[in-house]
């Protein structure tokens, strides 16, 4: 009796904690739909009437192209790499993860740039092969050639969740389906791809979040998405209120989407056998190597090498102009801030995860899912938020707006959920009867953590620092309201030049981030290839 | 560990603590992102020793900005590239009005605000370039023009979320008229050779690629083309040419846009930004301008750059260029309904 008494008061605190917690990572949302209280309507109503439906019409179509290349382009090599051995597998293991270093709006400037009729290609085609030109010479600014722009980008989100989901699915469920006479097309189709359903999704939801909040690249290539709408309140009809109401339209929409998601999972919610068996591996005839080498060459030669070595042949171009004590001092402004915010970052979601197994509390859960749904407002609108939120304030705003402080709580707001997606997956792997067990023994929540949780959890808490890491590396719209005076980003000046279309300047700018991410991504890769060798043994 | 937490702390609190106020100093937002003011700035710090401070976002967002720091806003001065945003500014009350007339001094009596809530630094012209192959510079006469069917299939522009074709859309509703401009615009959509999609850059690289003859841009773009290092964007440059439309006699001259300035309503540097504004209106400041951006100066004593003066002179637009502004909303809503993307 006494023992039980004190874990509810100990929970009930810690339950306060996090409400604590999750009122001020969505605070700035309270604030954006309460600014759109009582607003005139008639702009609404107006896009409404005119607008709308063409732009919903167009997101609806590039997050299906999106999707579909990125699953394309990320699930079958994932399977085949799980399941073959060939030779370049483990290079093309790391190469398929990198083209997450370059950010979506390099990868569409890049591309256009390439691709453009005063591009490196239609120009080599004009000069040797005139005849050919004339095939080659098109108006590329289409919404097609944009989702798979994107989807290179963006692609390594499921390849990631796929390795990791397959390696876990294992060769019991597959040795089984393979006695019973399926085929391995079969078995990849009936057993693999249900039983990974949870991750893919999970690696489809940042996709498709990323596309909703594209607005740069879109809008370069003619596009109208809602996030288009929200703008072209904002920036064309001067009515910021319209935006809010608008975002705060696209938030719940986003937010009834990843409900329903979870109501149809939870159906289907099993909990598999961990993989116990090391997967076996087929050496595959000539022709499926073939097709393998193809279908994992695509999107690494398409998604970084090509925009690499473009890149890199603008840094060389312009290397006597390039201001390298400008490179070495934004490398440094962006390291620090994307350190500091991901360190927070990760801090907060592992204490949610921790409380979330050792408590069972309704309230708990829900406050675990609404911090991660600020990711489903697009940079600009957060940046908005908080200015809004902290000019409600009476006292001297200019404290805040514009310091490192509300900079690195706009990273945090909008990248809890990117730190939180790899933290929940491996938290929720590990059976209750861990926990259980230790209360039994009477070890205190922070023992239990120290001694279980943390030591069990730590590939996938160094993951979530190393993607949250990347991704803030990358981060544009925020940073560009929200930076203090005389403070730029990597990714602020890359965006500067792109727009301005001097892409070979801009270039080392780009480059040092892809080289940041690059590096990053291969330690993250070394821990991921860690974590699939662990439950292989 | 612990050394960590405690360095970990210190960079948190320190990161929360407002810039050092300096009172040698001068706070800028800016939409302007071009390296030509950079260079401006480090000139005028040179010459003062008043350490210049920038913020670069877009118009829009440092508007909001402004408007919700109100008092409290450190900004002296915002600088932006569409006389359209500046007007707004001066609606909001975020500005004060200039009772210093000597910073009009250097500047053509056109350009200037009836109501001193803003000084031009730069203008620029919307042109319509052509192709030089397929078509003769006598087939161009104005904007309204754009909407006769020659040109079905024929004509290329960016897409109406800029904000220079929003200028253009308002400069013909003050000057033909709500009803009119409709009709224009619903003729221009009907002659596009494609969507509404790119750069003003893209615009005329359509054009030697040969998706469409003519299309509407800022001037200095062609000046950039032409003095890339790249040889085929100068040969892009080179397909085409500047055509000024409205020049006829009784006609009102092209449509121009200014890249200008304003001082904020609480401005803490006051003095320091008169300063600024003075020296870039300043011959000097004016040249280093027109030479690097291929922009026209405001300064009737400074000629424009080289390449700039091979598309000889033009007749500019004498509309008010507050009416940019204020017919903004009426324009966006002829866009819409017009279906020009």
């Amino acid at each position: 009796m006494e023992i039980k008494k004190i874990k509810q008061t100990n929970s009930r605190k810690f339950i306060f904690s996090t409400v604590i917690f999750s009122i001020i990572v969505v605070l700035p949302i309270v604030a954006l739909i309460f600014s759109t209280i009582n607003i005139d309507t008639s702009n609404f109503k107006y896009l409404w009437n005119n607008l709308l439906l063409d732009y919903s019409f167009d997101t609806v179509y590039l997050v299906l192209i999106t999707s579909f290349f990125s699953l394309i382009f990320g699930v079958f090599p994932a399977w085949y790499i799980s399941t073959n051995n060939f030779r370049g597998k483990n290079i093309y293991d790391v190469l398929l993860y990198l083209p997450l270093a370059i950010p979506v709006y390099i990868m569409a400037f890049t591309y256009s740039d390439i691709l453009s009729y005063t591009g490196p290609m239609q120009s080599f085609l004009r000069n040797y092969f005139p005849e050919l030109a004339v095939f080659f010479n098109q108006d590329y600014l289409q919404i097609e050639i944009l989702g798979i722009i994107m989807a290179l980008a963006l692609y390594p989100y499921i390849y990631t969740a796929c390795r990791l989901s397959f390696s876990l699915v294992g060769s019991n469920y597959i040795d089984l389906s393979r006695s019973l006479g399926m085929s391995r097309t079969k078995t990849f189709y009936k057993i693999v791809i249900p039983l990974s359903r949870v991750s893919i999704f999970s690696g489809l939801f940042l996709v498709i979040m990323e596309v909703l909040n594209e607005y740069g690249a879109v809008k370069y290539f003619g596009v109208n998405t809602f996030t288009s709408g929200i703008f072209r309140s904002w920036y064309s009809m001067q009515d910021v209120e319209t935006a809010s109401l608008l975002a705060v339209f696209l938030f719940f929409i986003v937010v009834l989407f990843f409900s329903l998601e979870r109501f149809f999972n939870l159906r289907y919610n099993f909990h598999y056998k961990p993989n116990t068996k090391k997967f076996k591996t087929e050496s595959p005839s000539n022709i499926k190597k073939i097709i393998i080498h193809f279908t994992c060459m695509l999107p690494v030669l398409l998604g970084f090498i090509i925009p690499i070595l473009f890149i890199i042949g603008n840094v060389i171009y312009e290397f006597e102009r390039i201001d390298f004590y400008k490179v070495i001092n934004l490398t440094s402004n962006t390291f620090i801030v994307s350190l500091i915010a991901s360190s927070i970052i990760i801090v907060i979601a592992v204490y949610f995860q921790f409380l979330k197994r050792i408590i069972k509390n309704k309230t708990l859960t829900v406050f675990n899912e609404a911090i991660s749904l600020t990711y489903a407002l697009p940079g600009a609108v957060i940046g908005l938020s908080l200015i809004i939120l902290f000019s409600s304030f009476s006292f001297k705003t200019e404290v805040l707006i514009g310091s490192f402080a509300v900079l690195i709580y706009a990273y945090v707001m909008r990248y809890m959920a990117v730190g939180i997606s790899p933290l929940k997956s491996s938290f929720e792997k590990h059976p209750a009867s861990y926990d259980d067990t230790a209360v039994n023994l009477g070890m205190s929540p922070l023992k239990l953590f120290k001694s279980i949780h943390l030591p069990i959890n730590k590939s996938a808490i160094a993951i979530a620092f190393l993607i949250t890491f990347v991704d803030i590396i990358k981060e544009l719209p925020i940073t560009l309201i929200l930076r203090p005076f005389n403070f730029d980003t990597l990714a602020v000046q890359t965006y500067e030049y792109a727009i301005e279309e001097m892409i070979p300047k801009s270039s080392i700018y780009s480059l040092t981030i892809v080289m940041m991410g690059v590096i990053l991504l291969i330690f993250l890769k070394k821990i991921i290839n860690k974590e699939i060798d662990v439950s292989k043994s | 560990m612990k050394n960590f937490i405690y360095i970990f702390s210190a960079l948190l609190i320190t990161s929360c603590m407002p810039n050092k106020k300096n009172s040698n100093e001068i706070n800028i937002y800016s939409q302007r992102h071009y390296n030509v003011d950079e260079i401006q700035y480090k000139n005028f710090e040179k010459l003062t020793g008043i350490k210049v401070n920038v913020t670069k976002a877009n118009a829009d967002e440092l508007i909001q900005r402004m408007k919700n720091e109100g008092d409290n806003s450190p900004a002296d001065l915002f600088i932006t590239v569409d006389v359209g945003k500046l007007w707004q500014g001066g609606d909001m009350g975020l500005f004060q009005k200039f009772d210093n007339e000597s910073v009009f001094e250097n500047i053509d009596s056109q350009l200037l605000d009836n109501n001193s809530y803003w000084v031009p630094v730069t203008y620029r012209s919307r042109v319509i370039v052509y192709s030089n192959e397929r078509v003769k510079k006598e087939e161009l006469s104005t904007y309204e023009d754009l909407s006769n069917e020659k040109w079905k299939g024929r004509l290329l522009v960016r897409s109406s979320s800029n904000a220079y074709n929003q200028a253009l859309m308002s400069s013909l509703v003050e000057n033909l008229g709500s009803e009119n401009t409709s009709r224009w615009s619903e003729g221009v959509v009907a002659n596009f050779a494609r969507d509404p999609k790119g750069s003003d850059r893209d615009q005329v690289k359509a054009i030697a690629a040969g998706q469409g003859d003519i299309a509407i841009v800022n001037s200095y773009y062609i000046g950039l083309l032409l003095s890339s290092l790249k040889e085929e964007e100068i040969k892009a440059g080179k397909a085409v040419s500047v055509f000024f439309p409205n020049q006829g006699e009784n006609q009102r001259g092209a449509h121009i846009n200014i890249s200008g300035l304003a001082l904020t309503k609480n401005a803490p540097n006051r003095d320091n930004a008169i300063q600024l504004i003075k020296y870039l209106t300043s011959i000097q400041a004016q040249e280093t301008y027109v030479k690097n951006s291929f922009e026209y100066s405001v300064n009737p004593d400074v000629s424009p750059d080289e390449i700039v003066q091979s598309w000889g002179e033009f007749k500019k637009d004498p509309v008010d260029l507050n009416s940019l502004g204020t017919n903004r909303n009426e324009a966006i809503r002829i866009f819409d309904k017009t279906g020009w993307k």
